[in-house]
């Protein structure tokens, strides 16, 4: 089985309503058109997808959006697997389905969106505050499988919450294709905390912020040989706030790539960035970001930051911050490190005592701090904590 | 590509700010156009080599083959066909001021060079065209046995040491300008510094466009051989012309062992120039390459100096500001390759955009495996003086190596209300507040340069801060 027009009328998918039929139909045509990136493709210059061949993996696995979560919700709020929700919330769901993740924006890109399966919905009415998180989890059992979730999150004006997005494959076993999305549409006033931890090879989350918007996103990348993530925000109202976070944590022979955008499309917009990564072994990180001031984004405030602590000799970081301001009345801040772990502070921790393994552990759990304690809920904390200390060993 | 060339509109004060003009009077030029008999007919006027010869039409063929770049820039617009390869101005050097030709030296004493020449009373070597028609050179110097010249009279004059560095820090198929210079270069200068000797004045060149279409090719060596030290200063204005000119130069440094180099660059071409320079030096062991470069005029300019770090303890610097107004795009930065262990770099950009400009900061900090404890940081600070202009900024900073320190900062604002306030308070006019503050914001560049840079500088941002309505 091959990722062709057949597979789009398996049974599972034949029931869908016509617009996704037709949607999945375009994307096909799209990952059909367009070439496997280049080398020479500014966003792929650095990252290496030749041994990355989806069309092996063109066996699906249902992850189809376990939602982990049985309590009673307040009256109107819908969680529900993306798949179920389509055929529930069809008038809800179709203006706002991949209008953020665009099929035509690469080859995997559309390959997601021709084929997605599972993921969440999730719908929060105006007005409605959720204090528990919500959590979703997309798992991956199989090997030689494909798996794509796709989440979309919506928040109206003033609603309040928080969701973990949880993607977990069995092992280390990397035979298989795993890309998970997310689109997250936050509302007048709204306040929405996101959380993905994810070990997949492709992620696409991207955002829009209405009038005083707050989105909290939180990207922790673990896992997968090769993974491929973006981050994107984009702020449509004045007063909206996008604070995003990363961090990462590469070892053995892995290869993490990211790209991020903060786009102030409007002014009296605030944006603030903070991916923070530790590489050991033979790793491999890409940070490639860009902040894009729109021409009226008057008074708009952005901050953009790469910090990279590398743990060994053959580890590699590369940082590329990047600035487009097209307004005067902005104040934009950017920086990128890429060092070692601070002898000053290894000493100072050996000379009480603590042996030098242990003192490493020490410096990169006070690294990773700084991102850890602005996550807005206590159980992605320790999850992400205890996840962490198992990999530093 | 486009035929029809893009209107420019270079302001309407233009002319009695800095622009000025004066007829052509050439004893030679080539045919538009660029092709084998072209460059052939050029090295045969010049009277070279045959490796020259080869190496020129060598490098046509890759300037060929090689696509336009993609990024930065948008260069579609230039013609290769519509333009002059090499002009000729007067058909042999001048010795002295008296003996240049009257229409030149009216340009140059718009420039200031006979004053820079009484204050400096050093070698002055001032391009008028493609050829160095007025140079001199202190005894001093050649007593010392320092060789500065133009390039062409260097491949005559010492063969041996020309070959032995000529097109070694840029080969011509590093890029497709640096191939488009190997194949039509003329003029530049040639400065060898012996071991041990440090010149302590700077030498300078000015070096000028005077003809319409007419590109300009210079190519600039300059070897420092162990423990010298010279500042060679390059400084440029171009009259106003209302097609689009090509300014494509080569500059190539080698900074032997323990000696150091400051190439001090002032651009103001033209606001039709095209102005896509590849320089490049090569640092040794313990080798300081300083790098000062201030872009005002042009209508795009790209150019990213940069050193190879190419033994342990070198030491490379940037220091760059741009300064784009109305129909200009400044493309500038540097790069620092860093290939030997213990090795440092510093980059520092100021860039003012206004009245429409847009500024890019480019760079690339590059670390290859084995290379470590390097240390590099790069400053980036933009400012914006409306709402109508640009900046941005693309660093790329890659890490190959073992314990290696790479810091990169920057900051976009614009000029605060406070110290406009704060300034105006004290009775002094908004344009002359803003000008003080972008003189101010650019001082770190400013305090660099030898004194009468300075004050030129000065004086034109000046003119360009009056030149528009704020």
């Amino acid at each position: 089985m091959t990722f062709t027009a057949e597979t789009l009328e398996r049974t599972e998918l034949r029931g869908e309503p016509d617009w996704l039929r037709q949607r999945r139909r375009s994307a096909l045509e799209a990952y059909e058109r367009l070439p496997i990136p280049s080398r020479t493709d500014e966003e792929w210059r650095r990252t290496d997808i030749a041994g990355l061949d989806p069309s092996q993996f063109a066996k699906f696995e249902h992850a189809n959006g376990a939602v982990a979560d049985e309590r009673e919700l307040p009256k109107g709020v819908i969680v529900e697997p993306l798949s179920a929700a389509v055929m529930n919330h069809s008038a809800l769901i179709e203006p706002l389905l991949f209008s953020m993740v665009r099929p035509d924006r690469d080859r995997f890109a559309a390959l997601h969106a021709a084929f997605f399966t599972g993921g969440n919905f999730v719908y929060v009415p105006d007005g409605v505050n959720i204090d528990e998180p919500i959590l979703g989890q997309h798992f991956s059992h199989e090997s030689g499988t494909s798996v794509l979730p796709h989440t979309l999150i919506v928040a109206g004006k003033g609603a309040r919450f928080n969701y973990l997005d949880e993607y977990i494959a069995d092992g280390d076993d990397e035979a298989a294709y795993r890309s998970g999305s997310a689109e997250i549409i936050v509302g007048e006033g709204a306040e929405v905390g996101y959380v993905a931890i994810q070990t997949w090879h492709f992620a696409d989350q991207r955002a829009r912020l209405a009038k005083d918007a707050t989105l909290k996103l939180f990207n922790i990348t673990l896992g997968a040989r090769f993974s491929k993530t973006r981050v994107e925000a984009s702020l449509m109202g004045p007063g909206a706030t996008a604070e995003l976070k990363g961090i990462y944590f590469a070892s053995g022979d892995q290869f993490f790539d990211f790209h991020t955008l903060q786009d102030h499309q409007v002014g009296n917009t605030t944006s603030d960035l903070l991916f923070k990564g530790a590489l050991q072994d033979v790793a491999r990180t890409v940070y490639a970001g860009l902040i894009r001031i729109e021409k009226g984004a008057a008074r708009s405030d952005a901050y953009q930051a790469n910090r990279n602590l590398v743990l060994s000799a053959k580890a590699k970081a590369t940082s590329i911050p990047m600035l487009e301001i097209d307004n005067n009345d902005v104040r934009c801040t950017h920086g990128a490190t890429v060092g070692p772990v601070d002898p000053n502070h290894l000493f100072y921790l050996r000379s009480r005592g603590i042996p030098e393994m242990t003192a490493k552990r020490m410096i990169v759990q006070g690294f990773f701090g700084q991102v850890l304690d602005r996550i807005p809920f206590e159980q992605a904390r320790t999850m992400i904590e205890n996840e962490l200390e198992s990999r530093l060993g | 590509m486009a035929t029809q060339p893009k209107p420019v509109d270079v302001g309407s004060d233009y002319k009695e700010k800095y622009g000025f003009f004066v007829p052509e009077d050439y004893v030679f030029k080539a045919k538009r156009g660029l092709n084998p008999d072209i460059v052939k007919e050029i090295s045969f006027m010049k009277g070279e080599p045959e490796w020259m010869t080869k190496f020129r039409l060598r490098s046509l063929e890759i300037f060929r083959k090689k696509p336009m770049p993609t990024w930065g820039a948008d260069l579609s617009v230039i013609d290769f066909e519509n333009i002059f390869y090499y002009l000729k101005a007067s058909d042999k050097q001048s010795k002295s001021w008296e003996e240049l030709p009257a229409d030149i030296k009216a340009t140059y004493d718009r420039l200031g060079v006979p004053e820079a020449e009484r204050k400096f009373l050093a070698g002055v070597s001032a391009q008028y065209e493609s050829e160095v028609v007025y140079h001199s050179l202190q005894k001093e110097l050649s007593a010392k046995g320092v060789i500065f010249l133009d390039t062409d009279s260097a491949l005559r004059e010492h063969p041996d040491l020309f070959k032995e560095y000529f097109g070694t820090v840029i080969p011509p198929a590093d890029n497709k300008f640096s191939a488009l210079n190997s194949a039509v270069w003329s003029g530049g200068s040639f400065i060898y510094v012996p071991k041990g000797v440090r010149v302590d004045i700077p030498l300078q060149a000015y070096f000028r466009i005077n003809a319409e279409n007419m590109g300009q090719f210079e190519r600039t060596l300059i070897i420092c051989d162990e423990g010298s030290f010279v500042h060679y200063i390059e400084g440029c204005t171009a009259p106003i012309y209302t097609t689009d000119s090509l300014h494509s130069a080569v500059v190539e440094i080698i900074v032997k062992k323990n000696a150091r180099c400051r190439y001090t660059t002032i651009q103001n071409w033209s606001t039709n120039v095209f102005n896509l320079v590849t320089k490049r030096a090569m640092a040794y062991a313990d080798a300081t390459m300083e790098w000062v470069d201030g872009n005002l005029g042009s209508q795009i300019t790209m150019k990213y100096p940069s050193v190879y770090l190419m033994e342990p303890g070198a030491k490379g610097d940037v220091l760059s500001i741009a300064f784009a107004g109305k129909g200009q795009h400044q493309d500038a930065g540097g790069k620092m390759i860093h290939v030997a262990p213990n090795t440092t770099s510093t980059i520092t950009s100021k860039s003012i955009s206004k009245a429409g400009g847009r500024t890019s900061y480019r760079g690339h900090i590059k670390v290859y495996p084995g290379a470590n404890n390097s240390k590099s940081f790069v400053k980036c600070d933009a400012l914006l003086l409306d709402e109508n202009s640009r900046s941005d900024t693309y660093p790329y900073n890659d890490v190959d190596a073992d314990n290696v320190t790479l810091g990169h900062e920057a900051t976009v604002s614009k000029v605060s209300d406070e110290q406009l306030f704060y300034l105006m308070s004290r009775g002094i006019t908004r344009s002359e507040a803003e000008t003080m503050i972008v003189n101010g914001f650019i001082e770190p560049f400013t305090k660099e340069l030898p004194l009468e840079y300075a004050v030129e500088l000065n004086r034109l941002i000046q003119l360009e801060m009056e030149g528009s309505v704020g």
